[in-house]
């Protein structure tokens, strides 16, 4: 323990040392103009952004890859709140209710609740991080593919309380967005699944495409013509911050959000994606005012937005610990390092102390860096929502085929935006709610290699899924939830659902 | 004429006369672009960046590296098997580019690109693959792994960065040669297959020594073999397959440099002798040290025999391999 | 009567049998060893049941009459903009493109002044450009002449 604070300011004295804060600092603000391109979350930053960094010294590097890493987190959550384009899948939740507050005059609040809960999660997480590490590595390893199918078996349920209209729509939607994933190669086997010689599709339709036009792109399609474009907000100063009010009820959400999200994240693979959208689900079955959700509930966004930046924290576990590529951002980090020279591994901590501790220092001063950076430019960013839509939107439509081509220089990509911006708009005008589509999509191909892969290693035995013990009680867990939710459908005649839909007759909507 | 026509017309003719003395001026006039088929810190990425950095020095035109991804590399290779064959487009491809051909066609689809369609420029670096084992598992050397195997047909598992990768076709070339059946596992990429090993849900996996020296060091797990046709440098007491009597079991992940086919010769030698200077380069070489790859320079006859020899060993592995079985 | 339920329900339905049938030419596997073909059939046959439900119950949602589709003037421009954008990024370099795209919508379709237009348009395409390529080197595609 002693030690271990020992090395810490020894890390902070280095990562506080003028000339390292100032990449900090680059990185945050780089990190956060990337971020705030349609589509560009911190995967999608650190790889863009990580051959700019080859010129420095492997502290410098690491430093300013932490401050990209944090920067584009939360440029995305801005575009989120401000225009509904979601920065990354994992910020699709936030479009839904942070859009909504942006609509009713509430964006300051809503960036700074993002703000405020990406940085409380971020800072609890690296603490989580730093102490936890070790055992948590060894526990994480130990997720294998049973007890990832249970995991994304559980993330399935989370439909349930993902939308607020009818769960059929919601359920047809996500199964829409299942079958979207089943396109292109078949990992287990080397076939094309509905590919029709697009080699494009041969890694499936992505997810950041396919949100941006869901969301995005179907949100100006809808909205450019109307007779009467929307309104120019003008915010005035004393709103920009939340009232007591909103703090008092994003509380909970930020702290549930932040442990949740860093058990997720913890997990080797893309789990942490749905970090948020379990989050989301969390905290609408949690509320006392279910109905509020997707119509601008602060705890809509706060909750999401800390689950998803702890998460992305936690999957620093392994990484650290055990020197593992356990997910695609540490994956591009472990290269980062490699590049600097700094064999990552089982022995960093021991061999390498002085960079592994200034990594976790800077992650600390990351994170501060961008408060400080951020809740200043909420006013700025603001201002945004006061351009005129007619002007705005030429605007954002040129920043989302920027940000899809730019993740992976396709344009194929930028066409998949455009079917989805077609769909998205023609399903809005049904009535139909397009999160369960992107849920189902991101969920999709992960559960079906989970499921093969372990019936792979079983020889084809379904038991695996019940003789590993963690595998077991997630079933188990799934199971009791589904009880129940059966056992509510008994005994009580009027849940949320059937009020919500009460109040909307009531209020004379179809 | 007004004076504005008069104006522009002097400076289109200036423009023609440039882009006219241009065309005259050795290759290369403008910048090149080295095309890495897989994402930012990749093998390739990784490999294709101190590469372009060098041969900036010496061809004394920007030389940038830019990321087609998709389709385990079949996206940029099929970008640059299609592009101009000016020497403008190049191409950092692994051993992959002779996998992907082959399982096209054994699925009797259209191949994305074929081998023939690139001019080979130079080898820069080819790593054989190590077969290790968690250490907790009874095989402490490659006779213990290969018997049991024998006796247990289809019962060890092994992780793999994807059917007919390259992990794949290492196990295959091995099961093919030992005449073996192992339990394939396939993951979707290197980094995966790894974390699966190491949380001890697979029983082996080939891999590039680099990746799993840190954990073969913490004595998580045990190397047994490589595939290489001398010993892996930094692992001198492990055998090679050849050594130990399979032959057939010889396997590298390997980065070249390629052009599309069809790039003047004047212009391959020009690329030729940049590679050459580059891999010469002391900042070249920390580089790779520093990625722990060796480099392996080769170039003309023979870099086109390795190339040969490796695209027909390939070939011949996901043939044996077939169409995966669903029974 | 058409509501919208049911115009969506049979969608995904046709969707769904769609997917079935060109399911066929992939191996199905067994229960113990799925082939390839095997999650699609099974997603199809859910989204069958799904987009039928949504069919058998939806005679009470909204007609499908009443939706308005007002702004479908400028829905399809944009949806051509964007079109072009995509057809065009890589043969005309994204500075072009740009600047092409921003000029249809703001002065086509949104009539904004010409001079406005061509200024707003241009400082835009190359801003962004000089910010994303040449400051952070986020590679975008050049046209003819390198523009």
């Amino acid at each position: 323990m002693l030690e271990t604070l020992q090395n810490l300011a020894v890390g902070f004295s280095i990562a506080l040392s003028p000339s390292v804060l100032l990449y900090a600092f680059a990185g945050c603000v780089v990190g956060t103009l990337v971020g705030v391109l349609p589509g560009i979350g911190p995967l999608a930053g650190i790889s863009l952004l990580l051959p700019a960094t080859f010129g420095l010294d492997a502290t410098r590097a690491i430093v300013m890859l932490a401050g990209i890493y944090y920067g584009a987190m939360y440029g995305g959550s801005t575009t989120s709140i401000l225009m509904r384009i979601p920065g990354e899948a994992a910020s699709v939740m936030t479009c839904i209710d942070g859009y909504a507050m942006a609509r009713k005059g509430r964006a300051g609040a809503a960036l700074a609740i993002a703000a405020v809960g990406s940085y409380v999660a971020g800072t609890v997480s690296v603490v989580a991080l730093m102490f936890l590490a070790p055992p948590l590595a060894a526990f994480a390893l130990r997720f294998g593919p049973p007890e990832y199918f249970a995991l994304l078996l559980l993330g399935l349920l989370v439909l349930a309380y993902m939308s607020g209209g009818s769960m059929l729509k919601a359920l047809a939607m996500a199964a829409l967005g299942l079958l979207l994933g089943m396109i292109g190669i078949d990992q287990m086997t080397g076939y094309f699944r509905f590919a029709y010689g697009v080699v494009e599709l041969g890694d499936g339709i992505g997810v950041v495409p396919v949100a941006v036009g869901l969301f995005g792109l179907a949100e100006i399609l809808a909205t450019a013509g109307q007779a009467t474009p929307p309104d120019v907000i003008k915010p005035k100063l004393r709103e920009l911050l939340p009232s007591r009010r909103e703090w008092k009820e994003s509380a909970g959400p930020i702290g549930r959000g932040t442990v949740l999200g860093f058990v997720i994240g913890i997990i080797p693979g893309s789990a942490h994606i749905i970090s948020s959208f379990v989050s989301y689900a969390l905290e609408r079955k949690l509320s006392k005012r279910p109905e509020e959700f997707g119509h601008g509930a602060v705890a809509g966004v706060a909750g999401p937005e800390s689950a998803n930046n702890s998460a992305t924290s936690g999957a620093f576990v392994p990484m650290l610990a055990l020197g593992v590529p356990s997910g695609p951002i540490p994956a591009v980090m472990l290269a980062a390092m490699m590049v600097h020279g700094v064999s990552p591994g089982p022995l960093l901590i021991k061999n390498q102390p002085e960079l592994f501790w200034s990594f976790i220092a800077s992650m600390y001063v990351g994170n501060v860096v961008l408060l400080i950076l951020n809740l200043p430019l909420v006013g700025l960013f603001v201002n945004l929502l006061r351009v005129p839509y007619p002007i705005l939107y030429p605007s954002i439509l040129v920043f989302c085929v920027l940000g899809v081509y730019a993740v992976n220089g396709s344009v194929v990509d930028v066409w998949i935006m455009l079917a989805m911006g077609a769909l998205g708009y023609v399903l809005r005008k049904l009535g139909f709610e397009t999160a369960p589509v992107v849920l189902g999509l991101i969920l999709a191909p992960m559960i079906e290699m989970a499921m093969r892969q372990s019936l792979a290693m079983s020889d084809g035995h379904y038991a695996i899924f019940v003789t590993r013990p963690i595998a077991a009680t997630l079933l188990a867990v799934g199971l009791l939830l589904v009880l129940l939710s059966l056992k509510s459908l008994v005994t009580r005649s009027l849940d949320w659902r059937a009020r919500l839909a009460l109040a909307e007759k009531g209020e004379g909507h179809p | 004429m007004k004076p504005a026509r008069l104006a522009s017309l002097v400076v289109l003719a200036l423009v023609l006369a440039a882009v006219a003395a241009g065309a005259q001026e050795p290759y290369p006039t403008r910048p090149i672009t080295v095309v890495a088929p897989f994402p930012p810190g990749g093998v390739a990425d990784l490999t294709a960046r101190p590469v372009a950095a060098a041969m900036e020095k010496v061809l004394k035109n920007p030389v940038g590296v830019v990321n087609k991804t998709g389709a385990a590399g079949a996206v940029g290779m099929q970008f640059v098997a299609t592009s101009k064959p000016d020497g403008y487009t190049l191409l950092l491809a692994l051993s992959s580019i002779s996998i992907i051909p082959e399982a096209d066609k054994l699925f009797g689809r259209p191949p994305a690109f074929t081998v023939d369609q690139f001019a080979p420029i130079a080898l820069i670096s080819a790593d054989p693959t190590v077969l290790v084992v968690p250490a907790d598992k009874p095989w402490k050397t490659a006779k213990d792994f290969v018997e049991d195997a024998k006796r247990r047909p289809g019962q060890i598992s092994f992780s793999s960065s994807g059917v007919y990768g390259t992990l794949h076709m290492a196990m295959e070339l091995l099961s093919h040669a030992a005449g073996v059946k192992f339990r394939h596992v396939p993951y979707a990429g290197a980094g995966p297959a790894l974390t699966a090993i190491l949380g001890g849900h697979v029983d082996a996996l080939a891999s590039g020594p680099a990746v799993v020296l840190p954990h073969i060091k913490s004595g998580k797990l045990r190397p047994l073999a490589g595939w290489g046709d001398r010993r892996v440098a930094a692992l001198p007491e492990v055998p090679t397959f050849k050594e130990l009597g399979y032959p057939d079991a010889e396997f590298y992940i390997w980065a070249g440099l390629f052009a599309p086919k069809g790039t003047p010769e004047p212009v391959l030698a020009r690329l030729r002798d940049a590679v050459r200077a580059a891999v010469a380069d002391p900042d070249f070489k920390a580089g790779m040290d520093k990625l722990q790859t060796p480099v392996a320079f080769k170039q003309g006859a023979e870099f086109q025999q390795f190339f040969d020899a490796d695209a027909r060993r390939l070939a011949d592995g996901v043939r044996k391999v077939g169409k995966i079985e669903t029974k | 009567m058409l509501t919208t339920d049911r115009v969506a329900g049979g969608a995904l339905a046709l969707l769904a049998l769609i997917v079935l049938w060109e399911s066929r030419r992939l191996p199905i596997g067994s229960l113990r060893n799925p082939g390839p073909a095997f999650t699609p059939i099974l997603l199809a046959l859910l989204l069958l049941v799904f987009g039928l439900l949504l069919t058998a119950l939806g005679a009470r949602t909204g007609a499908l009459a009443a939706v308005g589709w007002t702004e479908w003037r400028h829905a399809v421009a944009i949806f051509a903009a964007c079109a072009f954008a995509a057809l065009a990024l890589e043969r005309l370099g994204y500075r072009a493109t740009t600047t092409l795209c921003l000029a249809f919508l703001l002065g086509v379709v949104e009539r904004k002044g010409w001079l406005f237009t061509a200024t707003f348009a241009l400082a835009l395409a190359l801003g962004s450009f000089y910010l994303f390529d040449t400051l952070l080197r986020v590679p975008l595609p050049r046209g003819p002449l390198g523009l």
